[in-house]
């Protein structure tokens, strides 16, 4: 495994964090990709070769699942509760991070 | 048919970049990738076009794989051994990876998958050069033509094993 694995190290990458966060209703990739952009007003897209390679890992961690119902070319997918626990952890994580910012730009005056 | 034209590849290892602006440059002019080539890439006459290329290396991809890259713009042109994908996209089109972290797995993906071959093949080269200088006449000729034939498989793993150690390297510095 590659190292600096951010998903064995419990943090999710940016373009992790965007499709769980999209997967907590089930979709297809493509969805997904339509879904984050609209979302983020087209601020974050994600490559194709990108979301391929994190789908399958976040599938490996069992962060996702496959829903029933198959269709090879229009795979769909749902975050798992173990999913959704990791990105709660996340949304927390990146919640202090930006009031760790805040306060710093409040004292100094910056905002 | 229309014309086509042969061109040659540097090693997509290591001349992954300038193969695609190459291609990309032939595009414009109106030679468009038709597919691979021995050692090189074939392309047809048609009309000029301003196309971007991209490689991609995955083994064993699912439909859902080459749905993805549509989805996004990427036509799928050709594959080889379903492992080395090339896709083309007009200039502009969102890059293929859009993030450092998985870039770097493509590149560690097939720095791994040249490390299975070059690191047995560094082994039994160096026991077969060694055993030739130990064995008598016939059984050390032998030998010597094993260790030369175990040397070439090196190389040709080696090589791009370091190819995508370099590369992966310059990635993390960034």
């Amino acid at each position: 495994m590659p190292r600096n694995d951010s998903l064995e190290m419990g943090e999710l990458t940016d373009t992790a964090y965007y499709i769980l966060l999209s997967l907590v209703e089930a979709k297809h990739g493509y969805l997904i990709m339509k879904f984050i952009e609209d979302l983020t007003d087209h601020q974050f897209t994600i490559g194709p070769a990108s979301m391929y390679t994190t789908i399958k890992k976040l599938l490996s961690s069992e962060l996702i699942q496959l829903c029933a119902d198959e269709d090879e070319k229009r795979k769909t997918y749902i975050a798992t509760d173990k999913g959704m626990e990791l990105l709660k952890k996340e949304v927390e994580r990146r919640r202090i991070m930006v009031q760790h910012a805040e306060q710093i730009f409040k004292s100094k005056g910056v905002l | 048919m229309g014309e086509t034209k042969y061109v040659p590849s540097g090693g997509l290892a290591f001349t992954e970049e300038q193969d695609m602006k190459k291609l990309s440059d032939y595009a414009k002019e109106g030679w468009i990738l038709a597919g691979f080539a021995p050692l090189g890439y074939k392309l047809i006459k048609g009309t000029p076009q301003n196309l971007i290329y991209c490689v991609d290396y995955h083994k064993d991809v699912d439909e859902e794989y080459f749905s993805l890259f549509e989805a996004a713009g990427w036509a799928h042109i050709c594959s080889q051994g379903n492992e080395i994908h090339i896709f083309s996209a007009p200039a502009g089109t969102t890059p293929i990876y859009s993030d450092k972290e998985t870039l770097m797995e493509k590149y560690e993906r097939e720095k791994r998958q040249m490390g299975k071959w070059a690191v047995p093949f560094l082994i039994a080269t160096l026991v077969f050069f060694f055993l030739s200088g130990m064995l008598p006449k016939i059984l050390g000729i032998v030998s010597m033509v094993l260790g030369l034939i175990c040397f070439i498989v090196l190389i040709f793993s080696g090589l791009p094993y370091l190819a995508y150690l370099v590369k992966l390297n310059k990635l993390r510095k960034q």
